[in-house]
């Protein structure tokens, strides 16, 4: 049952059904889910976002205009925090896809079932939950007794053991060293298997064309890869910046705000210092900065 | 015919590449037996500051500590694989229909949808949290499971709309114009011949909506008061204080329990969660 | 049995306008085909008479009865999709009995109609499997086998045969065609191979551009084709076309090009001549090779470079180019003609066909 995929392409493109009623009753459930549980609270968010609301405080919730935003631009641990989630989250995600992308061409070749044990391996930090991943890490990063530690002074590469987590310049590069450990199988499962599809014959035509090791890599199978790397950068980017668990769980933010991102001080805003207001304000700004990158990025895949 | 290539470079790239993925497998693995060697030693050789590579004394009693402990651990442990698994079936009986209309019907806001479903996830949903938090106490769901479910199955209904269209996509649209002219409705046709040939996808998703409900750390700590009703990613973070801050082969024992069924769940799907992330990535949003 | 009228009927996706104005008579139990290049219409034509797509504008009747709302499940239709659309989850049997659950017919009366069905089609040893378990040929014959089962009034068919290998498409053309004198319904065919309309059409529509150019049958279209467009895409090898001057001197009108000269005696014709010039067509096997004097004495003659040979065993097919268009003729094998060569053709008025040089429709 094999045809030319621009036939069914244009086939499938053209042909849509226009009788709709149907429509309605099978989006309905989903829209009126996410209307309600999504669409309620963002509404809300923004009205809370201009008002001085403090569950604890004595003063009585009254609006306050742009206050908030005010305080925002001003606050210069909403900068650090946002700096820290943008260190975070592009640092992490461009490690990680490119560690993903070498993992997925080291592994091309090899075939049968050494090929797939090694793969299914190589996935199995996806697979860990964050806050265990977190829990572990925390492990792992003891100062006294952590397995890092004794293994770099194993190695000779350090002669003191570190406290990674409780040292401000040191907190952010581990968080983000645990985070490449877990989204790599990601970028791996992924760009592995945008590689397999990359049809033979350009391949072949390739060699033919005396391109080697390096040049091949470059020149022709990049641009196959293009569209599933910046999609699947997109997703992970969008999950890094909601990206909780993993943070919390290890420094709470810590040492000092080192590590604290917009999550984790929109968290600590509201539900440690209870300024509901003001938290609802920082995820306005965030909520618009997304949205502004996302326009621009997919602007980007579109001209791909 | 050969590469071209001077014999000497092959086996030396050959090397090099089995060196390269011994790392890799290291840097993946290393971890994770840590984590599950740790889970067999005492709390005090665990907390040694001299680690040691292998138990010296190897021990169930972190796993038994877990049973008949202190800490309601199979609690926990229920909790969270009722939830999740509530949450997985909720989500792809919404999502299926969802994901049908936005893959088959031109309407105007079809590709606005789509965008929206995205955006989704993109909201700071630590901030929605408050006015969640408010809604599910109206309804006097804060602290019930049910709650719980709600919160999750929104969270992960966007990206399983999203996940089911790129699967229901595959479907030949010829199959269901057949079913048509034999006379069937739109809701027969996705019963009887669409859902039965997206099983894989279903399964896939499902399990992605169930992955990230079980990774989910910030709605179980705002919405579940009660210790026992919590589930596991929080009940860790809440009793890792106090008596027990420097158990760590107890945490290792909880942690590896935590992953165990995520891991079973991950590799039973993993072939077709590659479909479906790459139909939906390579071929473009 | 049903009769199928389709009066003005227009669809637009968007802004585009996909058919124009289309209207059809197909008589009941008739063999009709649509023919035309891709993106004709055809298909979409299809389409509105199956109710799978709903009309712009105009109207659609079965049987008198006007059906433009009536969802493609109650037209008593069957269609056989050009990749053939079975259940790929389902058997051979389930395939065919589907539609016919459907319609709450008792298990007995399904399990009778199914293998008298696949008796006929010679699959009976096939219902167990499935579709992916078959060749492209079986699979057809099964989609045939599931529409014939439901005992439609219409049969429509887009494009079946079209994925299969050219051996086994001569072969399904007859079976279809048998089929259809087994069973007693209209049926509306799409192909884009004028060869198979031809041979399988009792009346062709020919399509292009979502209109339609002209419906008739198969000697009326090759005979009297009703613009360039029908002239040249029915029938193999193409008509050749050259654009002529119109000179008058005299009572003599003759067209010319700097190659051809066509002396134009009857006096109806004469009349239907307009400036500046016109377009004359002529189909292959009315060339004949000729030299000197027959040359001379015919009544048209075309002298032309020969480009291109082909060989074809029993005869070949000479291309050659003139100065107002190139002509293709065929030439018994024993006539040799060589590349580049000067040639003269002849051939008789009666067979020359007239066309508007603008508009390309014919003048007749």
């Amino acid at each position: 049952m094999t045809q030319a995929p621009g036939a069914q392409a244009t086939r499938s493109v053209a042909r849509g059904t226009d009788d709709v009623p149907w429509l309605d009753t099978m989006v309905l459930p989903a829209a009126s889910v996410l209307a309600i549980v999504v669409g309620y609270p963002v509404v809300y968010t923004l009205l809370l976002s201009t008002q001085d609301y403090n569950l604890l405080g004595t003063t009585p919730q009254r609006f306050v205009g742009d206050d908030n935003y005010r305080k925002l631009l001003l606050d210069p641990t909403f900068w650090l925090s946002l700096r820290n989630t943008a260190i975070y989250t592009f640092g992490s995600v461009a490690i990680a896809a490119l560690l993903g992308l070498a993992l997925a061409l080291l592994t091309e070749n090899i075939g049968g079932r050494h090929g797939r044990a090694a793969r299914a391996l190589l996935l199995t930090p996806w697979a860990v939950p964050f806050v265990v991943v977190a829990f572990l890490f925390r492990y792992m990063y003891l100062q006294n007794g952590g397995a890092i530690n004794a293994l770099l002074l194993a190695i000779g590469i350090i002669d003191a053991p570190i406290s990674w987590l409780n040292v401000s310049s040191l907190a952010l590069p581990a968080v983000m060293v645990t985070n490449v450990w877990t989204m790599t199988p990601f970028f791996f499962l992924l760009l592995a298997a945008a590689l397999a599809g990359i049809p033979n014959e350009v391949i072949e035509s390739a060699r033919v064309d005396r391109a080697r090791g390096a040049s091949l890599i470059v020149h022709i199978k990049l641009p196959f890869l293009r569209n599933a790397l910046l999609v699947s950068s997109l997703l992970m980017i969008i999950a890094n910046f909601n990206d909780f668990a993993k943070i919390w769980a290890m420094t709470q933010g810590g040492p000092g705000y080192s590590t604290t991102t917009l999550v984790v001080y929109v968290y600590r805003l509201a539900f440690e210092n209870f300024s509901i207001g003001y938290a609802s304000a920082i995820g306005v700004v965030w909520l618009l900065l997304l949205l502004a990158f996302a326009v621009a990025y997919l602007r980007a895949l579109r001209m791909t | 015919m050969g590469t071209g290539l001077p014999r000497r470079s092959v086996h030396v790239g050959r090397v090099v590449q089995g060196v390269a993925i011994a790392l890799a497998l290291f840097w993946s693995l290393a971890p994770l037996y840590w984590m599950l060697a740790t889970s067999f030693k005492t709390e005090l050789e665990a907390a040694s500051l001299a680690p040691t590579l292998w138990p010296h004394e190897v021990t169930v009693a972190n796993y038994v500590g877990l049973w008949s402990g202190s800490l309601p651990f199979l609690d926990f442990f229920a909790n969270t694989l009722f939830t999740c698994l509530a949450t997985a079936i909720v989500a792809v009986v919404i999502a299926t229909p969802a994901a049908y209309a936005l893959s088959r019907a031109r309407f105007r806001l079809r590709g606005t949808i789509g965008y929206a479903m995205l955006l989704f996830r993109m909201l700071p949903l630590v901030v929605l949290l408050a006015p969640l938090y408010l809604l599910l106490l109206h309804a006097r769901l804060l602290d019930t499971h049910a709650g719980l479910v709600v919160g999750f199955v929104t969270f992960g209904l966007p990206f399983a709309v999203w996940m089911l269209k790129g699967f229901i996509d595959a479907v030949p649209i010829e199959i269901e114009e057949a079913a048509r002219v034999d006379g069937y409705t739109r809701w027969e046709i996705v019963r009887k011949v669409v859902v039965p040939l997206i099983l894989p996808g279903l399964l896939t998703t499902a399990t992605f909506v169930f992955m990230e409900a079980w990774n989910n750390l910030i709605y179980p700590l705002t919405f579940v008061t009660t210790l026992e009703k919590q589930t596991l990613p929080a009940a860790l973070v809440l009793t890792f204080t106090g008596q027990f801050k420097t158990d760590w082969g107890g945490m290792m024992a909880a942690a590896t329990l935590t992953t165990l069924p995520l891991m079973i769940a991950f590799f039973a799907v993993q072939r077709s969660m590659v479909r479906g992330l790459t139909t939906g990535a390579v071929a473009g949003a | 049995m049903a009769k199928i009228s389709l009066r003005n009927v227009e669809k637009r996706y968007d802004a585009t306008l996909v058919l124009r104005d289309c209207s059809l008579d197909i008589a009941d139990r008739e063999f009709m085909v649509l023919v035309g290049p891709s993106g004709s219409g055809k298909t979409t034509l299809l389409r509105i008479i199956a109710g799978l797509e709903r009309v712009s504008g105009g109207e659609v009747f079965f049987d008198d009865a006007r059906v433009n709302d009536v969802d493609v499940g109650d037209r008593d239709i069957a269609m056989v999709f050009q990749n053939y659309g079975l259940y790929p989850h389902m058997s051979v049997y389930d395939n065919m009995a589907f539609g016919l659950r459907r319609r709450k017919l008792a298990a007995a009366d399904i399990d009778t109609r199914v293998r008298r069905t696949a008796r006929m089609l010679d699959i009976e040893p096939l219902l167990a499997r499935r579709p992916r378990q078959l060749s492209g040929g079986q699979r057809q014959r099964v989609a045939l086998g599931r529409a014939i089962v439901r005992d439609p009034a219409v049969f429509l068919l887009d494009e079946p045969l079209s994925n299969l290998d050219a051996h086994l498409r001569v072969q399904m053309r007859a079976e279809i065609l048998k089929v259809h004198r087994a069973v007693t319904a209209t049926a509306v065919y799409v192909t884009h191979d004028q060869v198979e309309a031809l041979t399988m059409g009792d009346r062709i529509v020919v399509m292009n551009g979502g209109r339609i150019h002209q419906v008739g049958t198969p000697g009326e279209l090759y005979d009297r084709p009703v613009d360039r467009f029908v002239a040249s895409f029915i029938g193999t090898p193409q008509m050749g076309f050259v654009d002529c001057r119109v000179e008058r001197s005299g009572d003599r009108v003759t067209l010319a090009t700097q190659s051809a000269r066509i002396e134009v005696r009857d006096p109806h014709r004469r009349s239907l001549l307009g400036d500046p010039g016109v377009t004359i067509g002529i189909r292959p096997e009315c060339l004949t090779l000729a030299s000197g004097s027959d040359a001379q004495s015919a009544e048209v003659a075309v002298r032309g470079n020969v480009q291109v040979v082909e060989m074809l065993g029993a005869e070949h097919y000479v291309h050659v180019a003139t100065d107002g268009g190139a002509l293709t003729a065929r030439v018994p094998r024993h006539q040799s003609v060589k590349v580049d060569e000067t040639v003269t053709f002849a051939a008789a008025a009666r067979d020359v066909h007239l066309f508007d040089r603008e508009t390309g429709r014919a003048l007749r």
